[in-house]
């Protein structure tokens, strides 16, 4: 065993750690102490799969993620790409933002994850800022760590509170991996899975009648995102979100808002809510909240559904959530928001970035349309295979895009928050170079 | 180490961590770990021990976080590779290829037991859990799962809906359909149970939150035998007991039974750094599954660049210290102290079960597990009760453990008794009133009543 765990050590980290000075576009050939991005992809096949390895290709991703820095991620062989995947909205501050990396350094010598059940300085002390940045009413938290997990806290906080079992939606969602999250979204391998959670109904996404009959006192809640990015950014009305918001206090159900890619400024606003002008029940925050560099999200709720946790005290309990190290870094990342204030840019670039497609559009027969606000925009093509034709010329070009998960023939376009006139730039001609030969592959 | 020289915050500061944390996050849970006299600050953090924030007070921690700290509270091994690694990585893209991530999922699938070789990073174990499920299902096209009366896998929908406790689940029904449990050890109870409807049987070799129930050999080869005969899927809950824990790198090496699927977590983040995964063998259901479906569970926020070279890092250590040979000698050495602590007390102890550092003492009195967990910490040891079992008190010391701190881990549960004998001079002759003692075990009215107790007693 030992022997087999020195050969694993030889392709060390420091050999692979990325040059982010290095501007070569061409690839080098890696000397014997590295592990050449071949090797690694080959490995990837025998570990992870050879299905997994597939499906990057046909998104141009087959590649190993090296260096990374502000708006731009290398390839193990040099090729710059800027990031307009951006994890699915996690790098809102940039990639390896240096102000967290530096907090992140500090935490982890003056602390760790602590043990989960306890009360801690590190918790209130993030809670306390947390509660200043969110809007205001909605000032209690639960810490969380994958997607999807939020989700699932708050389908069990909306039944425990309102003692109701029926959760409602909408159509074109895309929740997360765990399985209140995964009977929400729309996604055709659910069959796979056999019975999910019961007492879950769809109804049609802007649709005000529809949800003026479904929505009753039996209702435990209404959950659905403001913006759907994954669906070629469908963006809802605000006054259909308006009508929710009186539905649902009219037959006293939760409005539960998943801000996982809407929130931290991507909109133009700080949080979907304030763009759109309603405020949920209970709001759920992604990866952005980590900035990138910690695992972490939350969901956040008025001090009226917390009467619930504090009637039922470690009734959802989670190892890594609220994590110690987790809630300095976050704090960290707010301190960040809180100077850099991204949401400004992203409604500047995302103005400019928007008009640019749409005189893309206009010319291109390629494309139906452009959708979104702020800087998470989509860009629609005829067919899924045309979308992931076109990431994939774009990822040549050097722009890093990727198809929708549920509309799989919209490519969403969202970039660091804090993108520059500069890299702007070269998204645009790399996606106006991408769309010229395109057709050609 | 010198006391003196901690950081320490003021009276004040704390009430304010409390207002803060009661306010914004819950008021119940201060009130209950304030009756178990859990409601104590960790400032410093190091290798079995943290110092209470306000007092400088040091505790052995006998939770570990329900064993995350294997490699020690703040490793320094693992605190550079992560500082080091902080310069050049981040969280990276998730579905998406890196050097750390192949390296980890190479290392995984090279300690792990048989052909338990292709790996599915995720974000923690709840998550891992629900992959599991999700590819059993997925894998077999069937829909039955088999949990264990006690078990805890979680609390996300799937995760829970596999929880054998009515208690964490009643709250939210319904949940998934489709899932029924067996008492932990029977055998025939699951070949009961079992059909060619059955998608996978999962179980935690050792019950942790159940309140430390160790699986036999022989129970675990018949539910071998009994999914190869239906073409079930085995899941091994690892979560807990993993990363050498119970005496041996995995729990499954005490029985040699490989499962088909094998999830962890916990100790892998090396108590700074979330991150989990599972492992499933290279048999063709399994292997067509995911290469057919591979976005079928992709974890966002799991299997981090920065989280798999922490992960890495803490393999490392462990294989490098081989600390499942000094997990082994300390837990025997510990079942053994508390085995003599049972016979010096009769009648307060029904039994010490458990393996390598992984023990549980079961209480007489479902009471005495909140009633032990504040003596305990009037001296200087942190311990938590079962979630899932409060008469058990479990012992989850950080895995480096030495001689000496196991004996004083001892000598801290020989003072405890002493003091928990003081309460139940009162508590004792009330709780054989049959009405009594049915309250006193009801959660609530315990907190009640150990608050109360806590608030009047004199030695504190």
């Amino acid at each position: 065993m030992d022997t087999t765990l020195q050969e694993k050590q030889a392709g060390s980290l420091e050999s692979d750690a990325p040059d982010t000075q290095n501007k070569a576009p061409t690839s080098v050939d890696r000397k014997g102490d590295n592990a050449p991005m071949d090797k690694l992809i080959a490995d990837a096949k025998q570990v992870v799969g050879n299905g997994f390895v597939e499906n990057l290709a046909s998104k141009g991703m087959d590649w190993v993620e090296s260096g990374r820095q502000g708006s731009v991620v290398h390839d193990s062989n040099g090729n710059k790409f800027i990031d307009c995947y951006c994890s699915s909205g996690t790098y809102n501050l940039g990639r390896k933002n240096p102000a967290i990396a530096r907090e992140l350094k500090q935490a982890i010598n003056e602390t760790d994850q602590g043990n989960f059940v306890m009360i801690s300085r590190e918790k209130a002390m993030l809670s306390e800022r947390l509660a200043r940045f969110t809007p205001s009413g909605l000032d209690c938290f639960l810490f969380t760590v994958v997607r999807g997990e939020a989700v699932d806290a708050a389908c069990k906080l909306a039944r425990g509170y309102t003692e109701r079992y029926q959760l409602i939606t909408v159509n074109g969602g895309c929740y997360g991996q765990t399985v209140f999250a995964m009977t929400l979204s729309e996604r055709a391998d659910k069959k796979d899975f056999g019975s999910l959670i019961p007492d879950v109904q769809t109804i049609p996404f802007n649709d005000i009648d529809a949800a003026g009959r479904s929505i009753t006192r039996n209702t435990a809640a209404v959950i659905l995102e403001p913006v759907q990015t994954e669906n070629n950014c469908r963006t809802a009305d605000k006054d259909y979100l308006v009508a929710l918001r009186t539905f649902c206090d009219q037959t006293g159900a939760l409005l539960i808002f998943d801000e996982s890619q809407t929130g931290f400024g991507r909109t133009g606003e700080k949080f979907a809510s304030d763009y759109f002008g309603v405020l949920p029940d209970i709001m759920l925050l992604g990866e952005a909240l980590g900035g990138g560099m910690f695992p972490f999200g939350a969901m956040v709720f008025t001090s009226s559904v917390k009467t619930f946790f504090d009637a039922h005290p470690l009734i959802h309990l989670m190892t890594f959530g609220g994590h110690d190290v987790g809630c300095r870094v976050a704090a960290a990342a707010l301190t960040e928001y809180d100077q850099i204030q991204p949401w400004q840019n992203a409604k500047k670039q995302g103005n400019i970035l928007k008009k640019w497609l749409q005189e893309l559009v206009d010319a291109n027969p390629e494309l139906k349309s452009v959708q979104g606000i702020g800087l998470m925009l989509s860009l629609e093509f005829e067919s899924a295979e045309a979308a992931d034709r076109f990431c994939r010329s774009a990822i040549q070009q050097g722009v890093l895009v990727k198809t929708g998960e549920i509309a799989k023939h919209s490519v969403i376009i969202r970039p660091p928050l804090t993108i520059n006139d500069q890299d702007l730039d070269k998204i645009v001609t790399g996606i106006e170079k991408a769309l010229g030969s395109g057709g050609a592959h | 180490m010198n006391q003196t020289s901690r950081q320490t915050i003021s009276r004040k500061e704390r009430g304010q961590i409390f207002d803060a944390f009661g306010k914004h996050i819950s008021k119940g849970q201060i009130r209950y770990l304030t009756a178990g006299h859990l409601d104590v600050l960790e400032g410093e953090r190091d290798g079995i021990r943290f110092y209470e924030s306000q007092s400088g007070k040091p505790y052995i921690d006998g939770f570990s976080s329900a064993g995350c700290f294997n490699v020690g509270r703040c490793n320094r091994q693992v605190i550079q590779k992560l500082e080091a690694a902080a310069d050049d990585y981040d969280m990276g893209t998730y579905g998406m290829l890196s050097a750390p991530k192949i390296r980890l999922a190479k290392l995984l699938a090279d300690v792990a037991l048989g052909d338990l070789n292709r790996v599915l990073l995720c974000g923690t174990g709840a998550d891992a859990v629900e992959g599991a499920l999700k590819l059993a299902r997925g894998a077999t096209g069937r829909n039955e799962i088999v949990s264990m009366v006690k078990a805890y896998h979680g609390h996300s929908g799937m995760s829970l809906s596999a929880n054998g406790k009515d208690h964490y689940k009643e709250l939210f029904q319904p949940l998934m359909p489709g899932f029924r449990f067996a008492l932990f050890g029977d055998l025939k109870a699951i070949r009961q149970m079992v059909s060619e409807r059955t998608a996978a049987i999962i179980l935690e070799p050792i019950q942790g939150e159940g309140g430390i129930h160790v699986a036999t050999d022989e129970y675990l080869r018949g539910l071998r035998e009994i999914c190869n005969q239906y073409g079930i899927m085995l899941i091994f809950d690892e979560i807990q007991t993993g990363f050498g824990r119970t005496g041996r790198l995995w729990a499954s090496e005490h029985s040699g039974v490989i499962p088909d699927m094998m999830v962890l977590a916990k100790s892998m983040g090396g108590g700074l750094y979330p991150n989990a995964a599972i492992l499933y063998r290279d048999r063709s259901e399994l292997t067509g599954y995911v290469d057919g479906n591979p976005g079928f569970h992709s974890s966002m926020g799991g299997g981090t660049d920065l989280g798999c070279i922490v992960s890495a890092s803490v393999i490392e250590y462990i294989v490098e210290n081989k600390i499942w040979e000094n997990v082994e000698k300390m837990g025997d050495r510990l079942l053994g102290g508390l085995r003599r602590i049972k016979e010096e007390n009769p009648g307060l102890i029904v039994e010490v079960r458990g393996r390598g550092m992984m023990v549980g003492v079961e209480y007489k009195q479902e009471f005495m597990g909140i009633l032990m967990a504040d003596c305990l910490a009037t001296h200087g040891m942190f311990a938590a009760y079962s979630a899932n079992a409060p008469q058990v008190m479990r012992f989850q010391f950080p895995t480096a453990a030495t001689a000496e701190d196991i004996d004083e881990a001892l000598e801290i549960v020989r003072k405890a008794i002493r003091l928990s004998k003081l309460y139940l001079l009162l508590l004792g002759p009330l709780s054989r009133i049959p009405f009594v003692r049915t309250m006193l075990n009801k959660g609530d009215i315990l907190v009640t009543v150990n608050s109360w107790l806590r608030k009047i007693a004199f030695w504190e």
